[in-house]
């Protein structure tokens, strides 16, 4: 059975999707999840470099996969998910990590994170609660 | 169609009783701006306007868009069409430009979006916008909780208002210099010189979300399908820009209305190939998106038959697969591709410059590393939230010293590494 999952280390947008995979980690180990379940047969959804920032810059990262058990590897996923994680591990020692920010800024990462998904959550169906997320509430 | 530009030169920046110009004074009533400006019951209280020249020691940050003063004095449509004005086609007429000027907004939205425009300085060498007299709008929320898709579009609505407005108030100037310009219908743009080549321009524009949006004709580019549009149609204010990312290439509202690349292609129309048309498309984040864009973008390309495109992106990473797909897709269908974008090379300048790559993107101008490091003393004068640069794109908590110095990348710096070449960084041989 085909399902849309999130994959995400940015638990603001994890309280309101109705499918995803919190990770407890940074961005770099939301793409090697992904990466792994790529593997397993999963489609990427959306870009995993979506948004305007290197990877040291970006302490949220998510990305839509669509899990097909059984299904042949999907190359361009596959390449396209390999470039990502080779770029991040260029940057492995000075990854941004959402506890060294302070708690405002980390509002607004995990703000921009989640509009950076919003068009495309609403697309696949997985906002759970219209899409509203207020930051400031769902940090805490 | 035809546009007239005409251009009253502004070379500085008063406050008085009465918008107008004259002799190269733009004259603000800021009174009367700070009026219409606060009409918007979702700004502030504490709204303010100052002015910036070339070579003051001033420091704006963080700044979300610079827009360049035009007012429709004749033809169809108005400025900003769908945005400010009806939604009625533009790009025909007569249009006065007050050059030289330009209106600021600055505050903070999503605080890390936003960029710095030293007026002298090094890094006034980096920011086009250290060469226009600035007026600039010192924004704030009237709810500190405000929603920022609402505050995002009054910051927006409010650099607008306010570039319309200044040119309004000068639309009886008499103009120092007319360009004119002329794009005719696709057939004639085809046929001008049939023996040279036909030469597009994919315009591809930021629609990632909040601050990652771009406007055409009011419309979200991130919910269109790629569509055709006349190079004059975007100097009457067509395309506006939503986005603050990164600052360094983030194309500006200023930078649409005088598209380099359109100027340019425009100037060799007839000479050195036939300019087509431009087709606007997006950079969405979805994949499937990416797909049906760049594939229809470049099936557009080769229903008009061209043989060339020039293809330009807005932004880092997820829009380098928009270039690479825009251009692998193009080379296959028989168009040669020229791609236009910038670098985040690293610090040291020796990483991968883009997340993405193909065999047929072979021809490719840089606009410059966005990494390259830069100190920026410290200004008389700031006009914004200096501690800002702790948090921008570009900076890093510490970039700010004690007394005022910010050491940043040029990212961080406000048009530095325009992807539409409206830059000075360049290139030669030695």
């Amino acid at each position: 059975m085909q399902k849309c999952v999130v994959v995400t280390n940015n638990p603001a947008l994890y309280r309101i999707i109705s499918a995803g995979r919190l990770i407890d980690g940074s961005s770099l180990d939301v793409l090697i999840d992904v990466r792994d379940a790529i593997h397993l047969g999963s489609r990427m959804l959306t870009h995993p470099l979506c948004g305007n920032l290197r990877p040291c810059q970006q302490p949220f990262r998510s990305v839509l996969i669509q899990n097909n058990p059984e299904a042949l590897v999907h190359l361009e996923s596959l390449s396209m998910i390999e470039e990502a994680v080779l770029l991040y591990r260029s940057y492995q020692n000075r990854l941004l990590l959402p506890c060294m920010l302070s708690e405002t800024l980390c509002e607004d990462y995990a703000f921009v994170d989640f509009e950076l998904m919003r068009e495309s959550l609403d697309r696949y169906g997985l906002l759970s609660r219209n899409g509203a997320l207020s930051p400031d509430l769902a940090l805490r | 169609m035809r546009l007239e530009l005409h251009r009253v030169f502004v070379n500085k920046l008063v406050f008085g009783d009465k918008t107008g110009v004259r002799d190269g004074i733009l004259t603000v009533n800021k009174k009367e701006l700070l009026a219409l400006i606060s009409e918007d019951e979702l700004l502030g209280k504490n709204l303010d306007i100052d002015v910036a020249m070339p070579g003051d020691s001033i420091r704006i940050v963080p700044v979300k868009d610079v827009i360049e003063p035009r007012w429709k004095i004749e033809g169809n449509g108005q400025i900003f069409p769908g945005m400010l004005s009806d939604v009625d086609p533009v790009g025909e007429g007569k249009t006065l430009v007050l050059s030289g000027a330009a209106v600021v907004t600055a505050g903070k939205i999503v605080r890390f979006q936003e960029g710095i425009i030293d007026m002298s300085g090094p890094g006034a060498d980096y920011t086009p916008y250290s060469k226009t007299c600035n007026v600039v709008l010192l924004l704030e929320p009237a709810d500190p909780k405000m929603d920022k898709h609402d505050y995002e579009a009054a910051c927006r609505m409010a650099g607008l208002k306010a570039a319309a407005y200044l040119a309004r108030c000068c639309a009886e100037a008499k103009a120092d210099r007319v360009d004119a310009f002329e794009h005719g219908n696709i057939r004639e743009a085809m046929g001008a010189c049939p023996e040279l080549p036909k030469v597009g321009y994919l315009y591809m524009l930021q629609t990632q979300g909040l601050l990652h949006d771009t406007y055409l004709y009011g419309v979200d580019v991130k919910k269109i399908l790629p569509t055709v549009l006349s190079p004059l149609e975007v100097m009457d204010g067509a395309i506006v820009s939503g986005n603050c990312v990164s600052a360094c290439d983030k194309n500006s509202t200023y930078v649409h209305q005088n598209n380099p690349v359109i100027a340019d292609m425009l100037k060799r129309h007839g000479k050195d190939f036939n300019f087509v048309t431009c087709i606007v498309t997006n950079e969405n984040v979805t994949l499937a998106d990416k797909r049906r864009s760049s594939g229809y973008a470049t099936k557009l390309a080769a229903m008009l038959g061209l043989e060339g495109l020039v293809i330009t992106e807005e932004g880092f990473g997820n829009p380098d697969a928009d270039l690479i797909m825009n251009c692998w897709k193009a080379e296959r269908l028989g168009i040669k591709t020229a791609l236009l974008t910038d670098e985040y090379a690293g610090q040291d300048g020796a990483s991968q410059s883009l997340a993405d790559s193909c065999v047929e993107g072979n021809a490719c101008v840089t606009a410059g590393n966005a990494n390259e490091v830069i100190v920026l003393p410290p200004m008389k004068k700031v006009l914004g939230f200096p501690d800002e640069a702790n948090v921008i794109a570009g900076g890093w908590q510490g970039s700010l010293a004690a007394d005022g110095t910010i050491t940043v990348e040029l990212q961080a710096i406000t048009g530095a590494t325009s992807e539409l070449g409206y830059t000075k960084l360049g290139a030669c041989t030695i």
